[in-house]
């Protein structure tokens, strides 16, 4: 697991210790010295190869031109430290051909031995070192606050000061602050009757300690200390926004809700939706529910019926609060991208105030983190791995 | 303010709406996926020979689950089996079963489990050792068991009469060679699967597959790589997915040594013919203007993208040294090539293999014959040798090559040190031999094809062209 903070995050006082817990990334350098070494070591280990060698490269891989230096001289280098001399084909006892090759998942080294009429071969795969590309930091108004990776998939996360929960389709794991260091301390199960539906989505909250798990036809109650947690089959409906505005019944074998609120709008029904943002801005209370039949509808004061509807956005949409603007934005995933976007309503107008923030993959889940106007979600990248991140919208200078 | 405001307004709509489709959208429950075939299937079997292997493993593994599975990225994932672990020899493993139903509503317990693996391969010994725990013991240690029983061959079925399976799909409706209607499986321990139904169709016209492709209702429609001209210009609201060069084209010698008196019509042909024709043949021609470069020459039966070594194995036109051995050998009959008549691709490798041969004095005569894909129709064949189009099964290259050694009915002891086999070394080596007295020549490495409309999502092409189906939905569905 890696973890790693984006932008100071001043309202916690965990930022350092978190950037201590990262992990350090070997350089792609370093990693392919350390190949090169183990594999000379693996040719030369093998009994009855002569003192003296003549060696040959070839590449068919990607590896650029300052690497494939590299990769030589290493070779070269770790051949005579280990007694053994290079040259010329002639006057050798053994030829050894090596090839930097590579296949769909990393680089492939191939050391062809021929010696006393026979040939052997030495095959080394190492991983590609990915170089560490850059996050693109936000031009506008969006900020990545604190970022968790995992391989695992996640439905959500609740980062409660000195503690961190992750919720997992059958788990929730709590984290401790060790040292600047998060240390899994608690692995709390999840129990269902039924298999869990497709895209499984979840939500985590954690107030006063308490821990309370929604997940389809399953509700999770327990404590952080002492970690506990129990679950049953339930139909509760499920908190839309940080506050106590809205509420709605998610439907318990699929991935969506089913449209009938519950709360202060208990019995109104509206079309099944993914996600919703609501908020309310001076006597306005908003709402904007991304329907699962690709439509957003926004609602201003009454559920009765849309007073706009969009197309083409994405999923999830969250409601954040902030000091700029009208005071609220909503994020708003792309309908094309792996990316947010934070829109404002105008009165009926969706109006983009800042610009796409890329993200390492698909928007998994968007929620209001709680009383701070922040909001967290999770993406799955392509290759699987799933990362949990928190955002909160800065004004522009 | 006011103006600056509206001009803001404008361009968020050309923003918004610039937005094409819902490609980044949660997925959608319902709706009939509707899918068209290249080629007929006559069964659903996984241990019955198919003239087109590749398209009813892609059927079968959604209605049959195996224990294991390879990711799009090559790693081995857990299936039906949640669990599994090796004594220190790697011949005897334990796998612990997850709780699941067949579609018929019995559990999958280690009983049928057993039996089923017992089908596929009687040379193990299968154990209940527990009520969701089986025991594999192999007769020779076999380091990669799990990438091995991730292929579909080992699929889990119950065989009593009708075949049973734990998929995320039932199968529906079943008219052998025309249709076959899968249903989302309630039960599936996965969760039910997004879509209601998926529906193949099979064996259509290419005049058919245009009509549907282009005027019809299908969601994905299978192609050969002869049927990509005019498809590769952009298209909105479509999408063409390429394999990388996957299939394996191979000649196959069927009669390669005097000893074997199976096929009493036909001499063996001359070692020396067999690695002249191997000589002469032109792959990179083949791939990059026959096959509008969406094969790569084959020298190895393994591509390079899969292994990183297939240049060990050189397939490069030599006519100089195609012409020595010609001579060499001497006097030198028509060799018959028998391949797919119903596979326009096969049909042209072949005929050029004819063409290059010509040039080194080989008289290579092409055959076209409807049931050269299975060792009974081969059997049957009166050919010298048969052209061979072999899917890649697995991504994991010890599995990929025990599926090949399968298809090209390898000798046992060829099959048992690919299994036994744990390290790269190990595996090329077990190549070069198999290659080294040319009754098997590669060819090319070909690609997959499946166009699929702007409705549908998440049809995953792993590498190697199979399909991973498992987060499918489309679009049009409440």
């Amino acid at each position: 697991m890696l973890m790693r903070i984006i932008r100071p995050f001043s309202c916690l006082p965990l930022v350092l210790l978190v950037l201590a817990g990262t992990h350090a990334q070997e350089s792609p350098q370093s990693a392919l010295v350390d190949a090169g070494n183990d594999f000379i070591q693996e040719i030369i280990s093998h009994n009855g190869l002569p003192g003296t060698l003549a060696v040959s490269f070839d590449n068919l891989s990607s590896l650029s031109t300052t690497d494939q230096q590299l990769v030589k001289s290493v070779i070269l280098g770790r051949l005579r430290g280990s007694g053994m001399h290079v040259v010329k084909a002639e006057s050798a006892a053994a030829e050894v051909l090596i090839t930097l090759s590579e296949d769909w998942q990393g680089y492939v080294w191939v050391a062809n031995v021929k010696q006393n009429g026979g040939s052997r071969l030495v095959i080394k795969r190492i991983a590609r070192v990915q170089k560490t590309a850059a996050l693109r930091t936000p031009t506008v108004t969006l900020q990545k606050l604190f970022s968790w990776n995992q391989d695992s998939p996640m439905l959500d996360f609740v980062l409660d000061g000195q503690t961190f929960l992750v919720l997992e389709p059958e788990q929730v794991v709590v984290y401790v602050n060790n040292s600047g260091h998060w240390k899994a301390t608690e692995m709390l199960g999840i129990s269902h009757e039924l298999a869990w539906p497709r895209d499984l989505q979840g939500r985590l909250q954690v107030r006063s300690r308490q821990i309370t798990v929604f997940l389809p036809g399953t509700q999770c109650t327990g404590a952080v200390s002492p970690a506990q947690l129990q679950c049953r089959a339930s139909d509760d409906p499920w908190q839309l926004d940080a506050g106590p505005l809205a509420s709605a019944f998610f439907s318990p074998a699929r991935n969506f809700f089913t449209g009938v609120l519950a709360g202060q709008n208990a019995g109104i029904s509206v079309p099944s939706f993914f996600s919703a943002a609501v908020w309310q801005s001076g006597d306005t209370k908003q709402w904007l529910f991304a329907g699962n039949d690709g439509r957003m509808r926004l609602y201003q004061n009454s559920l009765s019926s849309p007073a706009a509807t969009f197309n083409d956005w994405g999923s999830d949409v969250a409601a954040a609060h902030s000091s700029c603007g009208s005071g609220w934005q909503v994020i708003a995933s792309s309908g094309t991208t792996n990316s947010l976007q934070a829109i404002e309503i105008v009165n009926r107008d969706a109006v983009p105030v800042s610009s796409a923030l890329e993200l390492s993959g698909t928007v998994r889940a968007l929620w209001p983190s709680g009383s701070n106007g922040q909001v967290h979600g999770i993406t799955e990248s392509a290759t699987g791995k799933y990362e949990a991140f928190a955002l909160s919208v800065s004004c522009n200078q | 303010m006011r103006r600056s405001l509206l001009a803001l307004v404008v361009i968020s709509s050309l923003v918004l709406a610039a937005v094409p489709s819902l490609a980044s959208s949660r997925p959608r429950y319902g709706g009939t996926v509707r899918v068209l075939l290249r080629h007929k299937i006559t069964s659903l079997d996984p241990l019955q020979e198919s003239d087109d292997p590749a398209s009813r493993d892609r059927v079968a593994s959604l209605i049959y689950e195996t224990l294991t599975a390879i990711d799009a990225q090559g790693r081995t994932r857990p299936r039906l089996a949640t669990s599994w672990q090796a004594d220190s020899a790697r011949r005897v493993w334990q796998f612990n079963l997850r709780a699941a139903n067949f579609h018929d509503g019995s559990p999958v317990t280690a009983a049928p489990v057993a039996a089923s693996l017992k089908s596929a391969n009687p040379e193990w010994k299968v154990i209940a050792t527990g009520k969701q725990q089986i025991t594999i013991e192999t007769p020779y240690p076999v380091p990669h068991l799990p990438e091995l029983l991730a292929l579909v061959r080992f699929s889990i079925i119950k065989r009593s009469g009708a075949l049973v399976g734990s998929g995320p799909y039932t199968l529906t409706d079943w008219q052998p060679g025309e249709r076959a209607l899968l249903t989302a499986y309630e039960d599936y321990w996965g969760g039910r699967p997004f879509p209601d139904s998926i529906e193949f169709r099979m064996g259509l016209s290419l005049r058919e597959h245009l009509m549907e492709r282009n005027l019809g209702s299908d969601h994905a429609v299978e192609l050969g790589v002869d049927q990509l001209r005019g498809l590769e210009q952009a298209q909105t609201n479509q999408t063409l997915l390429v394999s990388r060069p996957a299939d394996l084209v191979v000649l196959l010698f069927l009669q390669p040594n005097a000893d074997v008196a199976a096929r009493p019509t036909r001499k063996p042909i001359d070692p020396r013919v067999r690695e002249a024709l191997a000589n002469s043949m032109n792959r990179a021609a083949i791939s990059n203007v026959l096959l509008q470069k969406k094969g790569a020459p084959a020298g190895g039966l393994l591509p390079q993208w899969l292994t990183g070594y297939e240049f060990l194995f050189p397939g490069k036109q030599d006519m100089d040294r195609a012409r020595k051995l010609r001579t060499d050998a001497g006097n030198v009959t028509a060799i018959t090539l028998a391949y797919d008549a119903s596979d326009p691709v096969m049909k042209t490798i072949a005929e050029r293999i004819a063409v290059d041969a010509r040039e080194s004095s080989i008289p290579v005569q092409p055959l076209g014959d409807l049931h050269v894909n299975t060792k009974s129709g081969r059997a049957a064949l009166n050919a010298d040798a048969v052209l061979l189009r072999l899917p890649l099964r697995s991504l994991d290259p010890t599995a990929a090559l025990a599926s090949l050694a399968d298809d090209l009915a390898l000798a046992s002891d060829t099959v048992s040190a690919i299994q036994r086999s744990a390290r790269s070394e190990e595996l090329a080596e077990v190549e070069r031999k198999t290659l080294a007295d040319y009754r098997i020549i590669p060819v090319v490495h070909l690609s997959q094809v499946v166009w699929t409309n702007g409705n549908v999502h998440n049809w995953q092409q792993l590498p190697n062209g199979n399909w991973d189906l498992d987060q499918l939905w489309v679009e049009g569905t409440k």
